[in-house]
């Protein structure tokens, strides 16, 4: 359940931890249908956890999206809430606890 | 000077004051560089041939296909097999023949793009490689020129402005570093016909605020569209201090007038 429905006071409450949401570029569901139409959820920590959880519920997800030395892509990009991260290397950005990750690619199409 | 006509004609412009007769009269004095004549170079060189900018330069090595027809709306039925550069020239004409069209059949190598970039107020890119839209980022670095661009495939679209007279300004390659890795595009993928027509109406909004100054253009912004869901996104964007593209040009004053 994501915790952006709820204020911070019943979140403390009820000792709610709250969870960042991913929002994925539609592309990525033709190769990972599981990710489609779910609430994807993911630990608060840095990119490169992020990722990697969902890399647990999407097995080969993280082949698609980093190179072999766990760099971002070229024609992959993230952001958190509204900024773009600019650490594809080491993806050390924090994805806060009521933060948003999108993932998007990068498109050719005129 | 606007001719009675002229202030006929873009009446709706001029009654806008953000726009006025000084803004008409800027985009009578602009030259626009249009790169690629296909599903979004066609609504935004048509929108721009209509708004009235005085000089649009169209670049396009392709002829038009049957399954061009579909979205590409600037080419009818009447331009099969010919040059995309060509039908668009003649089309844009009939639309509007108070204006001057270049049509440049051909993909320009990096020669020509700076000399057309140079020549450009601003440029607007809607190519299907992504190894044109960084050759006309770098020279639009080069020579100081805006550069809007726009993608769209299947029921996704990005758009942005990127203004190398701003300091500050990203670029092209600071959002997607230049590599031979493969981006989407539509030719494997397909795309949904309207929605080049928003993205591509979309470029021709940011160039019309771009040379009369009104409102605020996408400098620092990108926009993603989600068409299925009709959900667009809006992500800020800052200059990487890192990127090889736009790094060496940071010190030198690329600034025009
Ligand atoms: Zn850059």
């Amino acid at each position: 359940m994501s915790g952006q429905q709820f204020p911070a006071y019943l979140l403390r409450a009820f000792r709610v931890t709250a969870m960042p949401t991913v929002k994925m570029t539609p592309h990525l569901y033709r190769f990972f249908p599981q990710l489609e139409g779910q609430t994807v959820t993911v630990p608060a920590g840095s990119v490169k956890e992020a990722l990697h959880a969902i890399n647990e519920q999407a097995p080969g997800f993280t082949d698609y999206i980093l190179d072999d030395r766990g760099a971002l892509r070229r024609h992959v990009n993230l952001g958190i809430n509204d900024s773009i991260v600019f650490d594809r290397k080491t993806l050390s950005d924090r994805v806060p606890e009521d933060g948003t990750l999108y993932i998007f690619q990068a498109l050719s199409g005129g | 000077m606007l001719s009675d006509n002229q202030l006929l004609r873009y009446s709706r412009h001029i009654f806008l004051p953000e726009i006025d007769i000084q803004g008409q009269q800027a985009l009578a004095d602009a030259r626009v560089l249009v790169l690629g004549a296909g599903g979004l170079g066609s609504p935004a060189l048509m929108y721009l041939a209509a708004a009235g900018v005085g000089h649009l330069v169209v670049s396009d090595p392709d002829v038009v296909e049957l399954s061009n027809l579909q979205r590409q709306i600037v080419h009818r039925q009447d331009s099969l097999d010919q040059l995309k550069a060509d039908s668009a020239r003649r089309h844009l004409l009939a639309l509007n023949p108070d204006i001057e069209v270049d049509a440049l059949p051909r993909a320009l190598d990096d020669d020509e793009l700076q000399q057309q970039a140079a020549a450009a107020t601003v440029v607007v890119v809607g190519t299907d490689n992504f190894s044109s839209r960084h050759a006309a980022n770098r020279a639009c670095l080069s020579t100081g020129t805006p550069l809007v661009s726009a993608a769209a495939i299947a029921w996704e679209a990005q758009i942005s402005t990127f203004d190398p007279r701003l300091a500050d300004s990203p670029c092209f390659a600071c959002l997607y570093p230049d590599s031979n890795e493969q981006a989407l595009n539509c030719a494997e993928t397909g795309v949904v016909s309207p929605l080049v027509g928003m993205l591509g109406s979309y470029q021709a909004l940011e160039v019309i605020k771009l040379i009369t100054g009104a409102g605020t253009p996408l400098i620092g912004r990108l926009q993603l569209f989600d068409a299925r869901h009709g959900e667009w996104q809006t992500l800020r964007l800052k200059r990487n201090p890192e990127c090889p593209a736009c790094a060496s040009f940071v010190a030198s004053d690329t600034s025009r007038d």
